[in-house]
């Protein structure tokens, strides 16, 4: 039976309680909105990009706990990054937690996002983790609104 | 009903004059899916999300609701585990 702080981990509660980056940037040149409506998650994203790199990165919405630290990480994550770094975060964040949860997390490239690893465990959850990713991948592609459906 | 309203933060959603075995509630600082989450890991069995009714969550104000549904196996025990599932969120998310 797994254990509710391999998903409940002290980094996502802290992130849900403060979450970073709460905020629209003020040269905010990007943006996308993300919907989950299986539970009702709300996000949108915010990007300031210059040239190829993710000046600076922020989010506004409303939901559960796991769906708004995966924002606020992400944009931990992501701020200062090129579009191509920030999609490969995506692709590896999204493998972390849609993995068998036999299979070792790849640490090295995600950082603290690892702690999502965890997220396995719980598929009904694995949504909500990545709400914020997709719709980050939607605003850095121009698109309109990402939802998880 | 008297145990949950015990419960610090708990808020119970409709007030209808007859009620079915069937109580929707949020708690303060924790959204529905994550309370459901904990009780789940606890035993407790409950559904979270809109119920197929977001006009009502509308209307209610609520981004989504936990519902508990009581039928004629439950027992006085689940009330208890409820509740004490309940308490256990709120330490998670203290």
């Amino acid at each position: 039976m797994s254990d509710l702080r391999d998903l409940y981990q002290s980094v996502i509660l802290d992130h849900n309680k403060k979450p970073r980056n709460l905020r629209r940037p003020e040269g905010a040149n990007r943006d996308a909105d993300g919907f989950n409506p299986l539970c009702g998650d709300k996000v949108r994203v915010y990007l300031e990009v210059e040239g190829d790199v993710v000046k600076d990165v922020g989010f506004e919405g409303s939901g559960c706990a796991i769906s708004t630290a995966s924002a606020s990480l992400m944009t931990e994550a992501v701020k200062g990054r090129t579009l191509d770094q920030a999609q490969r975060l995506f692709e590896g964040f999204h493998q972390l937690v849609t993995r068998p949860p036999t299979a070792e997390p790849d640490t090295t490239a995600l950082g603290q996002l690892t702690v999502f690893a965890g997220v396995r465990e719980f598929p009904i959850r694995v949504k909500c983790a990545t709400l914020a990713w997709h719709t980050l991948r939607s605003a850095i592609e121009g698109g309109a609104t990402a939802t998880t459906e | 009903m008297e145990a949950l309203s015990e419960v610090p933060g708990l808020r119970l959603i409709g007030s209808p004059r007859d009620r079915a075995a069937v109580v929707s509630f949020v708690m303060e600082g924790i959204h529905p899916h994550d309370v459901g989450t904990v009780l789940d890991q606890e035993g407790v069995a409950v559904r979270t999300g809109h119920h197929c009714a977001q006009p009502l969550m509308e209307r209610f104000g609520v981004p989504a609701t936990a519902r508990a549904s009581f039928a004629l196996y439950n027992t006085h025990a689940d009330v208890d585990a409820l509740v004490a599932a309940l308490h256990r969120a709120r330490e998670v998310f203290a």
